[in-house]
């Protein structure tokens, strides 16, 4: 189904040389989509809700230690490895390059989260609730899932259809980097890291900020990786999911071992 | 020889060969001198004299330093092998579920032992090919390419020292070895009564052989508990060298090819192919060997009933091994699909699965072929074919992959086809196990002598209401 | 090999219908104990669907845990019942005719048993039935066939299907037998089961005919159930230690193996309840245990080929899942307990002829298998989703909780249970093919000694 007269194909490159690990894009997903609240009990249970979450690994022995950050949300891979698994058609790829999860139509049969190599998946185990006066916060645009459905980024598909509607239905414009910055319709993490780590962008656009990182992938593939001329790479790209989430390297101004 | 026969078995389904002309009768037709016989000595002599050509034609001018020339030895060594380590086998497991009809199939799937012994000396080119596991030109922080092939043996820095070779060597003189045991321990019994019909070096031969054997009980007992346990040693030994070979020398030298399940599937294809070739030297024993009287028909019609079942076992592998490798869509994985299925070898994987399904599976569905003697021997015939094209799919295939220390193919190879000393290095190891064979059966009896006299005092046919039945007997 | 005095006709019929026609001491207290396990189960499972399933310790990554285990499980025991009838049969095996019809029913109530399981797993299980079934009952939607979750119905419900076929047909029979010896309601309903079936030459040839040509196609189903069941795991991509090839044959051959061995448990359990030393000898449970010493070793050489190409790439994630099944402690003590249970303690007893005839040994080795062969399924799917990824952030080891433990307790009641109730509407072993068994026995006289003798087909 055909959701704009423009074509898209998003895409979003997560610079690691920026980012510091401030958890800004996992508090405002939580916000943006109506997460649930992940207390302690749910840390505990290891069932805590982190549509992106940020890994952190810790390199050395003290004091020399560093920290190394890396976000890690839904890949939204053109050849998903969720995809094929469910039983009920749940989860499919939309010609927007995104993978979508419907979730009146999951059955929670949680294959799809055996099958992502990224864990980016997420199972409700129990029926989200939030305290009574957070419930005023919840955003009205994405639906509440209930329990026994499996969930995870969307990208905030509800930002990009609200900016479809506004800018390219209504005005007959498009959505550029620009306007989408401007009036909120990029997804929550990209505009809420501090050190614009994220950067999310239509890749059909020419002039998005993506554009020559994407390119770069595409002109080399895994096997001319030392060919690459941007700092680009895919997580586990071995796997050939063509994720539409590329990495750029750290480049460590002090390695470890130097002083 | 009275013929009996129930409705629906023709006339000579099961044979009762007289206990007290058994001895002559074989000892006649081992020494006799006959036409089709000599005709194919002379043929396996020429296949000997072309494979010695291509072989020393290919030593000198490609040497051993260069596996990718080798392919196509290999890949007849493997068919070669895989036949006859496995016919031994067939005795074993057959004695073990004590099949009534196995009685004449015995010695001649025994008697692959003697050509076991030759597999070894036909292993050392393969042996001394085999590249390294260790990477020469490894650079670290080099990208994509591994300090080690990917093999079965584990070492310190994942380098072995000659492991494969050393175990590859030593395993299959384990197996000539112990298949040798269980051939003397058949042939005890029978050379013993045999010396007395025989004459010259023949009876030497067989005085030799047969020791102090005078057949008390405690004899027979020894011999039966020998049997049973050198067989289910052999049985592991097979199993464990048709893994090993298949890991070295196919699975480890293309990028990124990690299956489990491909030594099964190697396993069941040489069984299939071992039961096919004695059915087809059964039915060339029945037709022009003058056995008539010794191979019955129940013979091919019980053993066409495996033949259909491990083609149909093959198959399943094989399919299992695709669907795991189809459905992910992994890189790796897809190029090592067209590599060996779908593109560079796509019509020898097609012919292979004609031959090593379609053909036996149609011949075998029908009870009025199985039947008969030539319908399972044809079948045999057709999964010869399958298993010599498998053995091309994957050792040719894995001996020119290009580089072996990639972490996958990148590019997938194309297909190479033999050249003229290719062709005559397979001639030569056919006649050179078809040469050593037929010196065998001529100096030792073909048909297992105390298992068809045990077989006549098992077995009669008796009537029960208005029809005539086999009876066989169960002492144990 | 035959063992025990010849029977009569109506010696059989009288010993085989037996327990129909007198309800045995111990059948009301046994149900009675099923029933009480059912009950507190089928009350957690209305818990479970009610709350969700956080009553359960499965989380993020382990969402498969206990019940997936058992499912794959109860599944494998299925594998016994055409092992049994089907292939001895083919393979015209003599010793088979006292278990094919336990075989068989087991199999059904397995098959039903470990249905269960994956419905009750499932986040909403109300929406399953309808959206799973093979039409497109919302919106023109029909189930994903390109997932082996939907590959799992079709299988099962087949083998299901031709399984009961398999089993009424085999019992058509020993239906008139029932008919001819009961009154009032029992009299009617056997007299429509039976058929119409009087016995004649021409009734007992296609009796015959079915049972051979149902032998012949249920193999390739068979063969099929549990590859499909094991292709759930092997088709999976992200997690690396259940992408392996072998799979489908690793499966259905450590189906067979625990099939088999829970098939001659039963059969000892039934010889010992119902009296039936005659019918179920130190013979037959001799060769059952020959045949699974063939099945544990043909396990064990795939269970080998396994876990040798998972290490034989080297690659960290698939090292890091077998360094936890192997060396990291409590799963290393599951895995050791495994391995010994499944293969070293029983075929080191079925190795020996006095330890296959003596029924207590065969007993303890045949529940060690079953031990073992649970154990396999959950060090298979569990370590696998535990340390599955290279991203060690996210790994998490998994124990049962309480709900879990009951439900999969309560199957085991429920297949009992199952058997139990059969026991006392139809004939646990089949009457005519223990008379036919009898009419072919014969002797032979070989020099001095009588050697017993049967007469063959083929």
């Amino acid at each position: 189904m055909v959701s704009s007269r423009v074509d898209h194909k998003w895409g979003m490159v997560v610079d690691l040389d920026r980012c510091t690990g401030c958890q800004a894009c996992v508090v405002a997903c939580q916000a943006e989509n109506n997460l649930p609240i992940n207390d302690k009990a749910a840390f505990l249970q290891k069932r805590a809700f982190e549509w992106i979450r940020i890994e952190r690994y810790w390199e050395g022995e003290y004091p020399n230690v560093k920290a190394r950050f890396i976000p890690i949300m839904c890949q939204h891979c053109s050849n998903a490895p969720c995809e094929p698994v469910c039983p009920v058609y749940a989860t499919y790829q939309s010609d927007e390059g995104l993978n979508v999860q419907i979730y009146n139509r999951c059955i929670g049969a949680r294959y799809c989260i055996n099958n992502c190599p990224y864990q980016v998946r997420f199972f409700n185990f129990w029926h989200p609730t939030w305290p009574a006066s957070f419930e005023n916060y919840l955003n009205p645009d994405v639906t509440a899932r209930s329990r026994g459905i499996t969930e995870k980024c969307t990208f905030c598909v509800q930002r990009l259809r609200r900016g479809e509607l506004k800018v390219e239905r209504t005005e007959g414009g498009r959505l550029n980097d620009q306007n989408m910055a401007e009036r909120n319709f990029m997804p929550a993490c990209s505009q809420a890291c501090p050190t614009n780590a994220l950067t999310f962008g239509d890749q059909m656009d020419k002039s998005a900020k993506i554009g020559p990182y994407f390119d770069d992938v595409n002109a080399h593939d895994i096997h001319h990786e030392h060919d690459r001329t941007t700092r680009s790479y895919l997580l586990l790209e071995e796997l050939g999911t063509k994720p539409n989430v590329i990495y750029l390297k750290k480049i460590d101004q002090y390695p470890l071992g130097e002083n | 020889m009275a013929e009996h026969s129930t409705s629906h078995f023709p006339a000579d389904t099961w044979v009762f060969p007289q206990s007290n002309q058994v001895v002559n009768e074989v000892m006649e037709r081992t020494t006799k001198k006959s036409k089709v016989f000599v005709a194919l000595l002379l043929i396996s002599l020429t296949l000997l004299a072309l494979g010695i050509i291509g072989f020393v034609i290919r030593l000198t001018g490609q040497g051993l330093s260069d596996y990718s020339s080798w392919g196509y030895y290999m890949a007849a060594f493997s068919f070669v092998f895989m036949i006859t380590s496995s016919a031994p086998l067939v005795a074993v497991a057959f004695r073990f579920t004590k099949s009534h009809w196995r009685r004449p199939l015995s010695r001649v799937s025994e008697l692959f032992a003697i050509v076991g012994v030759f597999n070894i000396l036909l292993f050392i080119p393969m042996v001394i090919v085999l590249p390294s596991i260790a990477n020469p030109d490894f650079v670290p922080g080099a990208h994509g390419e591994l300090a080690a092939r990917r093999a079965i043996w584990l070492g310190s820095s994942g380098v072995p020292v000659g492991a494969p070779g050393l175990w590859n060597i030593l395993s299959l003189a384990g197996l000539a070895i112990t298949s040798l045991g269980i051939l003397w321990l058949s042939l005890m019994p029978d050379l013993a009564q045999s010396k007395h019909a025989v004459s010259g070096f023949r009876r030497a031969l067989y005085g030799a052989l047969s020791g102090r054997w005078y057949g008390t009980k405690r004899q027979w007992i020894q011999q039966k508990t020998g049997l049973c346990l050198l067989g289910g040693f052999y049985f592991m030994l097979v199993v464990f060298v048709h893994f090993v070979i298949v890991s070295d020398y196919a699975m480890s030298l293309i990028a990124g090819w990690k299956d489990s399940i491909l030594p099964p599937l190697y396993t069941i294809i040489a069984f299939q192919n071992t039961l096919g070739l004695l059915l087809i030297i059964l039915f060339v024993l029945r037709k022009w060997g003058g056995y008539r009287e010794y191979i019955g028909m129940s013979l091919f019609w019980s053993a066409s009933k495996i033949m259909l079942g491990l083609s149909l076992l093959w198959t399943y592998h094989l399919f299992a091994f695709f669907m795991t490798f189809w459905y992910g869509r992994l890189e790796v994985e897809s190029s090592i699909l067209r590599y060996l299925m779908f593109e560079s070898y796509s019509v020898i994987f097609w012919t292979n699965v004609l031959f090593s399904f379609f053909f036996p599976f149609a011949l075998m569905v029908w009870n009025p072929i199985r039947k008969t003697a030539w319908g399972p021997a044809l079948a045999g015939l057709s999964a010869l074919v399958g298993g010599f094209l498998f053995s091309i799919r994957i050792f040719v295939g894995s001996f020119n992959a290009g580089d072996i220390y990639a972490l996958a193919l990148s590019k997938v190879p194309p297909p190479v086809f033999p050249d003229i000393w290719d062709v005559f290095m397979v001639l030569g190891l056919i006649g050179v196990p078809l040469l050593v064979y037929l010196i065998s059966i001529k100096l030792l009896p073909v048909m297992s002598i105390w298992e068809i006299k045990e077989g006549s005092m098992y077995q009669k046919m008796d009537k029960l209401f208005r029809g005539e039945y086999l009876v066989v007997a169960k002492p144990e | 090999m035959q063992e025990g005095r010849p029977l009569t006709p109506t010696e059989v019929n009288r010993d085989l219908l037996r327990p129909i026609l007198e309800t045995p001491k111990w059948f009301w207290p046994a149900i009675a104990v099923c029933g009480v396990i059912l009950l507190i189960a089928a009350v957690t499972v209305g818990y479970m669907i009610n709350r969700g399933l956080g009553i359960t310790n499965l989380n993020r990554p382990v969402v498969w845990g206990f019940f997936i285990t058992n499912f794959v499980f109860w599944i494998g025991i299925s594998h016994a019942g055409v092992m049994l009838s089907a292939i001895l049969r083919l393979a015209k095996a003599e010793w088979r005719r006292p278990a094919t019809r336990a075989a068989e029913v087991l199999t059904i109530f397995s098959l039903m048993t470990a249905m269960t399981m994956p419905i009750i797993h499932t986040g909403r299980p109300w929406r399953i039935l309808y959206w799973a079934f093979p039409y497109d009952f919302a919106r023109g939607i029909w189930p994903n066939v390109r997932t082996p979750l939907i590959w799992d119905p079709s299988a099962i419900l087949t083998y299901l299907t031709s399984s009961t076929l398999f089993v009424v047909i085999a019992l058509v029979p020993d239906f008139a037998v029932l008919r001819d010896r009961t009154t009032g309601i029992s009299h009617q309903i056997y007299s429509l089961l039976s058929l119409g079936w009087q016995g004649n030459p021409r009734q007992w040839k296609l009796q015959v005919i079915a049972g051979v040509l149902l032998s012949a196609l249920i193999l390739p189903v068979f063969v099929s159930v549990h590859s499909i069941v094991s292709w759930d795991f092997g088709m999976a991509v992200a997690v690396k230690s259940w992408h392996s090839t072998i799979f489908a044959p690793y499966f259905v051959v450590g189906a067979v193996h625990s099939g088999v061995s829970a098939v001659a448990f039963v059969l000892i359990l039934l010889r010992w309840a119902y009296g039936w030393q005659a019918y179920i000898r130190h013979e037959h449970i001799d060769a059952l245990g020959r045949l699974l010493v063939v099945v544990a070793t043909g396990w064990f050489y795939f269970f080998v080929m396994e876990v040798i190409f998972g290490i034989y790439g080297r690659e960290a994630d698939e090292i890091a899942v077998r360094a936890l099944q192997f060396t990291i402690w409590p799963i290393s003590a599951w895995t050791f307990i495994f391995v010994v249970t499944t293969y070293f303690i029983p075929v080191a007893l079925w190795l020996s002829r006095s330890a296959r005839r003596n029924l207590w040994i065969m007993s303890i080795a045949c529940i060690s298998v079953n031990i073992g062969m649970w154990l396999e399924r959950f060090l298979i799917i569990v370590p696998g989703l535990a340390n599955r990824q290279v991203f060690t952030f996210t790994w998490n080891m998994y124990s049962p909780s309480i709900p879990e433990i009951i439900i999969v307790t309560a199957t085991f009641a429920l297949v009992t249970m199952l058997m139990l109730l059969f026991s006392r509407v139809f004939p646990l072993i089949p009457l005519y093919d223990i008379k036919e068994g009898e009419i072919l026995k014969t002797e032979i006289q070989i020099g001095r000694r009588v050697v017993p003798a049967t007469y063959r087909e083929d």
